[in-house]
């Protein structure tokens, strides 16, 4: 049976695109990545743009956000330096000492990226020239790793993805720098840019993974990126994230993790920019005695609209899951929460917490949280909390009888309450970076104002 | 010099006077305790006079060397030399004490027309002033009063009070939760502040703290009003008879 669905602007334009472009796509006339497309295909178009009637989007509702789809970015980007790329990131992040590796409107640019051959521990390459020719590990991973259920933004990205990064850690490497995937969109026309990345941490190898999302400019852009990232056994990870897109920007990003046994994954997601940004994070557990920490920080004004939404799957005994959001709220910014573990049948002595807080600094602001437990063992120990509220009035009275006036005060407040969240960066140049970039967000400063 | 006049407050939102016609003056110099009964409008007093905004001033005026401060924002009044060491200093955290002890020292110098402390400079004031405190220094690198003791809360008062210099200095029950030892302690570094500049007014349920920081009068504040101002004796009389005939009876 077939039901004629009613496209929105958007999504008549999603539909030529993919149309007109198929046959461009990387991976074109190899078999396998045209089917991955194609099916991928089907599965979006069978449901269209997610909207406020499916649940996981009730609060971010795409069909009525997005009015438009922008055209595609074109295949090769204007002439960059690295120092755009460095302008991009800003000074606070440009000095980091990385191996960084950079996307630009969706294609990885080996001439702008310094992976220093991840010291002989890795390999990198482009996932677009990946496509065409992949490897035997690239077809037991791509879209294989813990795929969402019907999430038909991830589905877009897997039939009109244009590049990114292909990544494997050696087992047992350990990584002296930071790697650091800067997603950078430059153009001075409204576009719309989807990348895929796909990294595969061996067996015992520590490493940590920082992806930013920057704009150079300030055309209207639409992005729509996905990250799989599988964890081997008794690997140790940290994947950190940071977005400061220009205020023009809708932000679509999905990680989609699978954990193996004796895992240790600590996440952060430290989000400033864009008008509209959508963070999924799904991860699973796929083996026993594995460990993952999420924390995020969302700073948030003028109109701007921030969703959190995050899948923990406990399908196996013996992990242990924590979710910790921090949000601030200013002008009619829009903050919103959505985390659900699942427990399964088998996944006895889970031990599972969530919390998310929101600062509010004005009437006009908005916090939306929906913790949600699926328990299906009976010996877990799981839990869940939400607050939001305003700066405390005796704390701003006990700095301003000391001498600082009420701005400084208010902003030495809201600086430690995301502070706690931000001190969970294991690495201390980022931690410190995001700090700084704290400070100046309070100061008035920054996308989104 | 301090000049209360028929000072009338209400909590804002509520209509019981708390404070119903305080008169009182206080010199540059001078230490004044003020002592009365659970209830009678001590720590409403310490309040007002730091500019906190839960209270009302129904009546009267207030003026800190000639200049009514009633309209000032407390931080304008910390400007102006007001401190209140607090009955229950404020924990906040995630803010590192020397953090926020640089920034209220730079805010006031600053509002003071004075430069900046540089950071060693500022850095060698704290750790002269906690010394003499007994402040340890693993203090000083928590977050503000975050799992600190009652004592070691008044300690850290002090220290903001040595380090901004204040010219009014507000104490309320600043004896309240200490041992005799740390008791010590605070009186010493109290005493160390009295001088020609300055004046205090010490906020005080029990004598005790009076035998260590000697008022040069003592104020009996009841319901509201002040009923009894006499020399330092006062205190020791009180101290025998108790606040009963300062009850109700005297309202």
């Amino acid at each position: 049976m077939s039901v004629e669905v009613l496209k929105t602007k958007a999504e008549q334009g999603l539909a030529d695109q993919y149309t007109a472009a198929r046959s461009g796509l990387p991976g074109a006339g190899n078999g396998w990545a045209e089917g991955l497309r194609e099916a991928a295909w089907e599965t979006y178009s069978s449901a269209g743009l997610p909207h406020r009637r499916i649940e996981e989007w009730k609060y971010t509702d795409l069909r009525a956000l997005l009015r438009d789809a922008y055209p595609p970015a074109p295949a090769l980007a204007e002439a960059l330096t690295g120092e755009d790329v460095l302008a991009a990131l800003g000074p606070v992040l440009a000095g980091l000492d990385c191996h960084r590796l950079v996307i630009v409107n969706g294609q990885f640019r080996l001439e702008l990226s310094d992976a220093g051959g991840l010291e002989g521990k890795g390999e990198v390459f482009s996932l677009g020239d990946a496509l065409g020719d992949p490897s035997h590990w690239l077809k037991q991973t791509l879209a294989q790793v813990n795929p969402p259920l019907n999430d038909t933004v991830v589905a877009l990205n897997t039939a009109l993805m244009t590049g990114g990064v292909a990544m494997r850690i050696a087992d047992k490497a350990e990584l002296g720098k930071p790697v650091h995937i800067v997603h950078m969109l430059t153009s001075g026309e409204a576009m719309s840019v989807t990348t895929r990345n796909v990294v595969v941490v061996g067996a015992g190898a520590k490493v940590t993974l920082l992806e930013s999302y920057v704009s150079h400019g300030s055309a209207p852009a639409q992005r729509n990126a996905v990250t799989e990232l599988v964890a081997g056994d008794g690997s140790q990870v940290h994947h950190i994230k940071f977005q400061n897109e220009n205020p023009e920007t809708a932000h679509l990003t999905s990680w989609m993790t699978r954990l193996g046994a004796d895992v240790s994954y600590d996440a952060f997601q430290f989000s400033l920019g864009a008008a509209i940004a959508r963070n999924q994070i799904f991860v699973a557990f796929a083996g026993e005695g594995s460990r993952s920490h999420i924390s995020g920080a969302v700073l948030a004004r003028g109109r701007q609209h921030n969703d959190t939404t995050m899948v923990v799957d406990h399908g196996v005994p013996g992990c242990e899951s924590r979710e910790f959001n921090k949000l601030v709220l200013d002008g009619s910014a829009r903050g919103i929460v959505q985390c659900k573990a699942i427990v399964r049948k088998d996944a006895q002595k889970t031990d599972g917490h969530q919390m998310a807080r929101a600062l509010m600094l004005s009437d006009g602001a908005e916090f939306d949280s929906k913790p949600e437990l699926e328990i299906f063992a009976d010996d877990v120990v799981c839990g869940h909390g939400s607050t939001s509220g305003q700066v405390d009035a005796e704390q701003m009275f006990y700095l301003r009888a000391r001498g600082i006036p009420e701005p400084q005060a208010k902003a030495l407040l809201v600086a430690a309450f995301i502070g706690e969240v931000i001190e969970k960066v294991e690495n201390e140049s980022m931690r410190e970076a995001f700090l700084k970039l704290t400070e100046s967000w309070l100061a008035g400063e920054g996308e989104g104002g | 010099m301090l000049e209360i006049k028929n000072l009338h407050v209400k909590i804002a939102d509520e209509e019981t006077e708390i404070l119903r016609g305080i008169d009182l003056a206080l010199s540059k110099g001078e230490v004044h305790a003020i002592m009365g009964p659970n209830g009678s409008g001590k720590s409403t007093l310490a309040y007002v006079l730091a500019g906190k905004d839960d209270y009302e001033i129904t009546a009267g005026s207030v003026t800190w060397n000639g200049e009514d401060i009633t309209q000032m924002s407390p931080d304008e009044r910390a400007a102006k030399g007001v401190f209140l060491a607090f009955q229950y200093p404020i924990e906040i955290p995630g803010v590192a004490t020397m953090t926020f002890l640089r920034t209220s020292l730079n805010a006031i110098r600053k509002a003071r027309g004075e430069e900046e402390l540089s950071t060693p400079e500022f850095m060698r004031v704290v750790r002269e002033r906690a010394e003499e405190l007994k402040v340890s220094s693993d203090k000083l690198k928590r977050p503000l009063n975050v799992g600190f003791s009652g004592g070691e809360k008044k300690r850290q008062e002090i220290l903001q009070m040595s380090l901004l210099e204040p010219t009014l200095c507000v104490l309320d029950e600043t004896d309240s939760g200490l041992d005799i030892d740390a008791l010590k302690i605070v009186a010493e570094g109290v005493n160390a502040l009295r001088g020609p500049a300055r004046a205090m007014l010490v906020i005080t349920h029990y004598q005790r703290l009076l035998n260590y920081i000697v008022p040069d009068k003592v104020h009996v504040l009841s319901n509201g009003k002040i009923v009894r101002t006499g020399g330092k004796e006062l205190a020791l009389e009180l101290e025998k008879s108790g606040y009963a005939e300062f009850g109700e009876a005297a309202a």
